[in-house]
């Protein structure tokens, strides 16, 4: 099937050129995933969306885009990582068998009694290794970066305040993380979980609060069988099924009765007349502006550093007297709104392996299939440049088309003359559709290499 | 049934380029001679040989075996020298000797050193720095080290000094000894003249004539040029009943014609003149072949 010496032969001849390549998307890959702060990164989304509203303010979380992985599936994964490895195996497709013939030094290999097919496919199986290669090695260094950089990996599950807080109370880590509640229920638990997350204790509270209440609305969803957000977006689905409010009290350790007179005030604020809501956020709002006055800084800034308001007893004071609010009104919105900040903290960098690994796997499909195109081309053509006009050409026109259908709505249509369609990290990290993809680009690969395989075995050679 | 047969090959590139219904038949333990101009369809017989070009018609065995569909069988038994020069990426010489040794699966490299040392080649030099003439003894080596039953040679002394070219057709005749069957084209008349067995001559991809070269060089056909001292003695012998080539009256020269039967009859003719020089023209391949053009 495949000859062992050629494939030897073959290394020691492109082993550099692949180890340039991979060394270089590999690092690309580590400097993303390591300089990516989840807090610098919802700074950006705010500035673009200019003046934030009182929503965001509230308890902001990080949509897809802004986690590790969606960050990484918008740049690395639809960039860097896919044109490196392109122009690598745009090169070496067109070295390995094209430049060959070309040069006439195929000679010399065709002239052993190795048949013609099993050369090829020796050259083919060098071409799919190397790519392998490539995004394990980029893969591996992903995780080493993600572990390294961020902790991502392993203790993810206990955060710092999470290990502090359970040495306090002297429980397990995962007893700990599994019921909050021991934390909020325990005064010198909360001292050290502050402590270890380097925030106020009352914001601390607040941030154990709104996880609990996420987790409740996490269970209650289990039960339900509906997604999280649907459940969050209208917690009347709870108080209406009487097993869901179950276990979301469970979660809460309280009472079903309590934690539905808890929903109850949810769905009240929820409620809210709009005209209310509205008077309350330009009160807010103006508080800001004061407090933003009083320290320099312009208001849209201040809005996503909150904190320094509170560090700050002079600025606290204008925002209370320029909101018109009660002082522990003020104080509880900022309180929220920094608990939310550290909410997107701990979600921005939440790892999920599997869709990582998944963002890889795509990468390679992409470039598998990329590579069978330029593999084709090399076998069919026995010139250099007849090789890489078409070898090279559809590879770049893809990735052109790509970027023009991402670039404007009006050339959407683009999007059906690229492979490159076919790999949409974005389907990975928000739960869209992608085996579909996936498996046409390994049948469209598979099918182009053995197309070559067949017209080198057949065609005319000048040697 | 001969050791290489090729029969009706025919592979038409339009514009009259190509072969066009070529058959010639090669014995085992013959040398045989490939002569033609550039683009006269040299190279595109021994890539059909090789099994690299598929024959539009006819077909060529080998040992029995079919050049295109028992291509990787019959590489065991040849050893080829492509016409192009152009090695795969290798650091050195050697690299590259031992990287195909590897491919052909070819574990003594003593055969190849005695190559080496027989053709004053350094294998150690950088390929890429090597002239032109280095990489043809390297693609020698690496044909010959295989040490085949055939040897396929697409003009293996271009490039090669006279000095080398003497070693190399040394080269020719100890394998011809061993009883080796060697195929070489070329573009020399004197070359093939002086190793093969036989000559087949291609021009416009046709096959215009095969000749043993014993017959050349023991022809008793023979032609001499006699220049006489004064015209009275030249017109005189023009009045003689021989087989005139030439008759250059300027210069008082004939170029005759005489068979080997007849050179007694032509010597004694020649007692009755007074001649300036006599001279045999010696009777070549070329000038067979240039006969034939």
């Amino acid at each position: 099937m495949f000859s062992k010496t050629i494939f030897k032969q073959t290394l020691t001849q492109n082993w550099k050129l692949w180890a340039a390549f991979t060394g270089l998307t590999a690092i690309m890959s580590a400097v993303i995933i390591a300089v990516y702060d989840p807090k610098m990164i919802q700074r950006m989304m705010d500035m673009v969306k200019d003046m934030p509203g009182i929503a965001d303010m509230m308890g902001d979380r990080l949509n897809e885009t802004t986690s590790l992985l969606g960050m990484l599936g918008e740049s690395f994964y639809s960039m860097q990582g896919i044109l490196l490895p392109l122009i690598f195996v745009i090169m070496t497709a067109n070295t390995l068998v094209a430049s060959q013939v070309d040069r006439g030094s195929m000679a010399y290999i065709l002239s052993t009694p190795i048949q013609r097919t099993k050369v090829i496919r020796t050259q083919a199986l060098y071409l799919i290794t190397s790519i392998l290669c490539m995004f394990l090695a980029v893969t591996l260094v992903g995780l080493g970066t993600v572990q390294i950089a961020h902790n991502g990996l392993w203790g993810q599950a206990y955060t710092a305040d999470v290990k502090a807080a359970s040495d306090t109370l002297g429980v397990d880590k995962e007893a700990a993380a599994n019921d909050l509640t021991l934390i909020l229920n325990s005064p010198d638990a909360i001292k050290a979980g502050a402590r270890a997350r380097e925030i106020d204790e009352d914001v601390y509270t607040a941030y154990l609060n709104l996880k609990l209440s996420e987790k409740a609305y996490g269970a209650a969803a289990e039960v339900l069988g509906l997604d999280i957000h649907t459940v969050s977006a209208d917690p009347t689905l709870i108080k209406n099924d009487e097993a869901a409010l179950k276990a979301a009290a469970g979660v809460m350790g309280l009472e079903p009765m309590m934690y539905g007179a808890m929903l109850n005030q949810a769905i009240a604020q929820k409620d809210m007349a709009t005209e209310q809501a509205k008077a309350m956020q330009e009160k807010l709002m103006a508080g800001i502006t004061a407090a933003a006055a009083q320290l320099n800084m312009e208001p849209g800034d201040l809005a996503t550093s909150m904190g320094k308001i509170k560090g700050d007893s002079k600025a606290m004071h204008a925002m209370i007297s320029a909101s018109g609010l009660p002082e522990g009104m003020v104080a509880g919105i900022l309180n929220q709104q920094l608990a939310g900040d550290e909410i997107s903290l701990d979600n921005g960098i939440n790892f999920k392996l599997g869709n990582y690994l998944l963002l890889n796997l795509g990468a390679f499909l992409l470039i598998f299939a990329i590579a069978s195109i330029s593999f084709l081309f090399s076998c069919v053509f026995n010139l250099t440049k007849n090789s890489l006009a078409l070898g090279a050409g559809i590879p770049i026109a893809c990735l052109i088309f790509q970027i023009m259908a991402k670039a404007s709505g009006s050339l959407d249509n683009f999007k059906y003359l690229s492979l490159n369609t076919l790999f949409d990290p974005r389907a990975i990290t928000s739960g869209g559709t992608f085996w579909p993809q996936f498996t046409a680009l390994a049948l469209l690969g598979a099918a182009l290499y053995a197309l070559g395989v067949t017209v080198f075995k057949e065609k005319d050679l000048p040697l | 049934m001969p050791f290489i047969e090729i029969k009706h090959i025919t592979k038409d590139y339009g514009e009259g380029r190509g072969n066009f219904d070529i058959s010639l038949s090669i014995e085992r333990g013959e040398v045989f001679g490939f002569i033609g101009t550039n683009g006269s369809g040299k190279t595109t017989l021994i890539r059909q040989m090789m099994g690299f070009l598929h024959p539009d018609s006819g077909g060529i065995k080998i040992n029995g075996l079919d050049s295109w569909n028992d291509s990787a069988k019959i590489k065991k038994l040849v050893g080829y020298v492509p016409g192009e020069i152009a090695f795969p990426d290798a650091p050195t010489g050697t690299e590259f000797l031992k990287r195909q040794a590897a491919l052909l699966g070819l574990r003594d490299m003593r055969f190849a050193d005695e190559i080496i040392q027989k053709l004053q080649l350094d294998p150690t030099a950088a390929l890429k720095r090597m002239s032109k003439g280095m990489k043809q003894k390297t693609a020698i080596v690496a044909a010959f080290m295989t040490d085949s039953e055939i040897f396929i040679l697409d003009e293996p002394t271009t490039g090669l000094d006279p000095l080398m070219r003497t070693e190399f057709v040394e080269l020719l005749n100890e394998e011809k000894k061993k009883g080796k069957t060697i195929f070489m084209s070329s573009h020399m008349f004197e070359e093939v003249e002086d190793t093969c067995d036989k000559v087949a001559l291609i021009k416009d991809g046709k096959i215009i004539a095969v000749k043993s070269t014993l017959e050349i060089k023991h022809n008793q056909n023979k032609a001499y040029k006699i220049e006489f001292e004064t015209i009275d003695e030249y017109l005189r012998f023009t009045g003689e009943r021989f087989d005139f080539a030439e008759q250059r009256e300027a210069k008082n020269q004939v170029i005759v014609k005489i068979h080997d039967t007849d050179i007694n009859r032509f010597l004694s003719a020649l007692k009755g003149y007074r001649l300036k020089f006599i001279t045999e023209i010696k009777y070549s391949l070329e000038q067979y072949f240039k006969s034939l053009y």
